[in-house]
């Protein structure tokens, strides 16, 4: 016990020397009721694997160079969701809150934006603000556009009227109650495109691509692929450098703002743009379809580059859209992963794998996997989402597994599900790592969030290389946890 | 002129009251415990986020059900680190791997028919499931959030409703986001409704209370102690060798029957005085049970906790055990606090946590022979700026309330070695070339009593030493 020690180490006090005894609350283990493990059967929601919508508006605005989300709501949803970013990204997020208190929630939220909005140029001059809307007020009905309208008024009367060109407004409806975040980041794609976008008549080159809530790790990834292909491109809400900022000693001037981001002129030539790709359907599909339907820029849906098939299939389509071939570069990649596959095929036949994460990561896992020779178990789509059951399905089809495919359900019907067949591996995030270790089986961290492993949001998953990576990682997992040394020595 | 011109502010002068030099003689204090400035990136959280998160959410052994669209609950499970010992089982021979209240999210996770239509039923339905569910719970505590007090729910009805089905105790606290200027608000939302209902359950089911025959002379309850990293550890037992026993702690790793006796203490000794002397002063005007203000945190301190507790109790034998005790741990911990007080001494320091923390801490930090050249609280009240004022030199920069521009400009103003703040900020101003410390949650507690500060000191020490602020620092 701690205070039995006689002196203090410098080191400290030592966990072990904390002595905790868990207690059990109940004397043995009482199983819930067969009727209640299945969420369509029951009302409470235990232990979701997805989390409110205006995080993914704030997640995609923090993507864009000089942005800042201004959240038009209380102060817990900023403080909640930066928290969140600092834990996955280990970086500040910039986000600022109309703070709501009581006055806002009985007479409106006006003064808030109009008063939060001009306070928020005069100190940041920033050259975006998306205004974020959050349940409270959703419900109060705060009428944003007139709102803006009134705070662009007066913010023309107090600074001029470069105002207008100096910061863009994007208005993006969030209410958590109406989806998770990753609607909020497909809602952000389309209020964004649709906002800014314009056809200027002169047509670019440039192939623009939706990442979706990949990490800033997956997104340079795809840029140094991409860029190998000598491809002329442009990545929307790109965090992989707002959101992994060197350390350079003391900034040369405050306020602090993260290098990098998508500039804003790219989203007002997107009308210009030769196609766009969402390569993370269920967060970014909208955009896409609104730039196809509103400037006929060819528009293209794609599963997350997760996998050899995921990842020839996005290429292949680049590559007829633009009329390259596939350069040798990116064949030698593509043979890469495929050498790692064939040198581990005996770590990976036959090995049985649960999945549990946001939809397009899941969907991707999902044909990776298979083509590893593993065998899905027990699928978690945290967000319910018809497409990438969809896919999950077609994939296991192929491969002739049926794995249990949860798509409207909660983590509790999934663990449960794994504490009756315990896999021999789990992909999933950081909220996965109780079931990891009460069922003793490896997790391999990948997708949103990833929290208690540091250096991960750099380590890609898509595309070859990362391809090779993830396999690596599950591999090393599987090691670890079942094989003695002994039989690990070649 | 004691009022600081921060370059952030000169659009927003309302914010020049809230940031100050502290003066000669002392006299002036912050605005404080006002709304935010719109438009700020601030670091406050929501009523919601203090009634849930920090003062219900320690409690080990109920479901902590969240009444709200999904985001509400999902943010609040398992992210501090209030810990617990209370355990359920996962399966057979394998208890779950994170203490009852951390370990699931309990949610009724609105949708929009339900905002339409209304979501009493739902959570009803909902804490009948997670009461056949978690069979080891003792009760259910119950949290409102923007969402589902806008909608006008009535959960203290639920909350009847449902605690006479199962035959267990529930507790509903309503703290909706926008309620008051600051988490603070949500503490006291907590506190007030905790006791009214606690009133009236001990009124109607008497059996709930102590019995005399196992009340003790010397019982007391550690009120505002969360059990951060486990900060009761190096506490508790103090205590318990001088003869005094804790029924509980208000609310770090408590147990619901603990709780419900609260009242049967014959002293309650208050840590965190900001979130939690509500609690002990409607204890002492409902039961006379008069509350003690204490700090945990730092030599000098917890000592003088320790002496005045015995003192009031008038023991003399007490007295003398305390001041034994007293000994026997600064023997333990001397030679480690010296040779950090020795590697420490002169450095800048500058404190940005909620409010009591601060000024606690401007003490502990003398133990460490540390200079404080900046207090920033977060929600502060004025007696907590009066005593972090009382305990600082003048010229030391106290902010109120701050965002993130000027915690960036007291950085560059006050040029600290270190910024002992929270999980957000320390990413922030770690990217100055300043070292950081997780103050809320900490890097790796306990911290608290005479060995947590052995912790505290390697930590802050750790963060000082580390050679990448040298090298960052160099021209390449």
């Amino acid at each position: 016990m701690i205070t039995e020690i006689k002196q203090i180490p410098v080191e400290g006090v030592k966990y072990k020397h904390l002595g905790i005894e868990k207690k059990p609350l109940t004397p043995e283990y009482v199983p819930p009721p067969e009727e209640l493990v299945s969420k369509e059967k029951r009302t409470v929601c235990i232990d979701p694997s997805r989390t409110c919508m205006p995080i993914g508006a704030m997640w995609a605005t923090l993507g864009v160079n000089r942005a800042i989300p201004f959240v038009q709501g209380a102060q817990g949803c900023t403080t909640y969701v930066r928290y969140t970013f600092a834990r996955v990204f280990r970086e500040p997020a910039l986000i600022a809150n109309a703070s709501f208190h009581e006055d806002a929630a009985v007479f409106g939220g006006s003064k808030n934006l109009i008063h939060g909005l001009r306070n928020l140029v005069c100190r940041y001059q920033p050259s975006l603000i998306s205004i974020v809307t959050t349940c409270s007020s959703e419900i109060i009905g705060d009428d944003i556009q007139g709102f803006l309208y009134e705070a662009l008024d007066e913010m023309e009367a107090e600074m001029g009227p470069e105002i207008h060109d100096m910061v863009k407004f994007v208005i993006v409806n969030t209410p958590s109650f109406a989806g998770s975040h990753v609607e909020g980041y497909n809602r952000a794609s389309q209020a964004f495109l649709k906002t800014l976008a314009k056809k200027s008549g002169q047509d670019s080159r440039d192939i623009y691509f939706i990442p979706g809530q990949m990490s800033t790790g997956d997104i340079r990834e795809l840029k140094r692929m991409f860029s190998t292909m000598n491809l002329p491109f442009k990545m929307l809400f790109d965090i992989s450098d707002t959101l992994d900022c060197p350390l350079t000693g003391m900034p040369k001037s405050v306020p602090y703002y993260p290098p990098g981001g998508t500039q804003v002129s790219d989203f007002v030539r997107a009308g210009d743009a030769e196609a766009i790709y969402s390569i993370s359907p269920a967060a970014g599909s909208a955009g896409v379809k609104w730039l196809e339907k509103r400037y006929k820029v060819p528009g293209f849906i794609n599963t997350m580059p997760i996998g050899v098939k995921n990842t020839d299939k996005l290429i292949k389509s680049i590559s007829e859209t633009t009329g390259r071939s596939i350069s040798d570069e990116i064949r030698w990649e593509r043979g890469i992963l495929l050498d790692a596959m064939a040198d581990c095929l005996h770590y990976t036949m036959g090995k049985r794998v649960a999945i549990c994460g946001d939809p397009d990561f899941v969907s991707a896992a999902t044909g990776f996997v298979c083509e590893l020779g593993m065998i899905p178990t027990a699928i978690l789509i945290g967000t319910k989402n018809d497409l990438a059951a969809e896919t999950i399905k077609d994939v296991c089809d192929e491969y002739d597994h049926s794995p249990l495919i949860l798509n409207d359900s909660d983590q509790f019907e999934w663990e449960y599900a794994l504490k009756n067949d315990a896999p021999d591996v789990i992909l999933g995030h950081s909220k996965c790592v109780n079931i990891s270790k009460e069922i003793r089986t490896p997790l391999v961290r990948f997708g949103f969030p990833v929290y208690d492993r540091v250096g991960l949001q750099r380590e890609p998953v898509v595309g070859y290389l990362g391809g090779e990576r993830f396999l690596s990682r599950i591999i090393n997992a599987i090691l670890d946890h079942h094989y003695p040394d002994d039989r690990v020595h070649q | 002129m004691p009022v600081v011109q921060l370059k952030c502010n000169l659009c927003i002068p309302e914010r020049n009251k809230h940031t100050i030099v502290v003066d000669e003689d002392k006299s002036t204090l912050p605005k404080c415990n006002a709304p935010t400035v719109p438009g700020d990136l601030t670091e406050r959280g929501c009523a919601y986020a203090g009634a849930r998160g920090v003062v219900g959410g320690p409690v080990v052994d109920v479901i902590q059900m969240v009444h709200a669209p999904v985001g509400c609950a999902y943010y609040t499970w398992g992210s501090r680190r209030h810990l617990g010992d209370g355990y359920n089982w996962a399966m057979p021979g394998v208890l779950e791997n994170e203490a009852n209240h951390r370990r699931h999210c309990y949610c009724t996770d609105m949708q929009e028919k339900d905002v339409v239509f209304g979501g009493m039923d739902k959570l009803k339905k909902a804490l009948l499931d997670a009461f056949e569910i978690n069979k080891g719970a003792k009760g259910a505590f119950i949290y409102t959030t923007c969402t589902t007090a806008l909608i006008g729910d009535d959960v203290g009805l639920v909350a009847k409703e449902v605690s006479k089905e199962v035959g267990k105790p529930v507790f509903a606290c309503s703290a909706p986001g926008f309620c008051g200027v600051s988490q603070s608000k949500g503490h006291h939302e907590f506190n007030f409704q905790f006791y009214k209902w606690l009133m009236k359950l001990r009124e109607e089911h008497p059996e709930v209370c102590l019995k005399e025959e196992d009340k003790t002379p010397y019982d007391i309850n550690l009120i505002g102690e969360y059990n951060i990293d486990w900060d009761l550890l190096p506490v508790k037992p103090l205590f318990e060798k001088i003869g005094i026993r804790v029924l509980t702690a208000f609310t770090g790793n408590a147990y619901l029957d603990d709780l419900l006796r609260l009242p049967d203490a014959k002293l309650n000794v208050v840590h965190c005085q900001r979130s939690a002397t509500y609690i002990a002063e409607l204890i002492k005007q409902g039961f006379d049970v008069p509350y003690s203000r204490v700090s945990f945190f730092g030599i000098q301190q917890t000592a003088k906790a320790l002496r005045e507790t015995a003192a009031f109790f008038g023991d003399e034998a007490m007295m003398k055990k305390a001041e034994e005790v007293i000994q026997e741990e600064l023997d333990a911990v001397t030679p480690a606090l010296d040779w950090y007080r020795e590697r420490l001494k002169g450095k800048k320091l500058a404190i940005y946590v909620g409010g009591p923390r601060v000024w606690h801490w401007i003490k502990a930090m003398e133990d460490l022979g540390m200079e404080v050249v900046a207090c920033l609280t977060t929600f502060g009240h004025t007696d907590d700026y009066q005593k972090i004022v009382e305990r600082v030199k003048p010229g030391t920069l106290v902010i109120d309330n701050p965002n993130e521009f000027e915690i960036e400009e007291m950085i560059e103003k006050t040029q600290p070695d270190l910024f002992l703040t929270g999980l957000k900020e320390k990413y922030l101003v770690r990217k100055f070339g300043v070292a950081t410390l997780n103050s809320h949650s900490y890097e790796c507690g306990p911290y608290s009593g005479f060995r947590g500060l052995v912790n505290f000191a390697r930590d802050i020490y750790q963060a000082v030493a580390a050679p990448v602020w040298k090298i960052a620092q160099e021209e390449f």
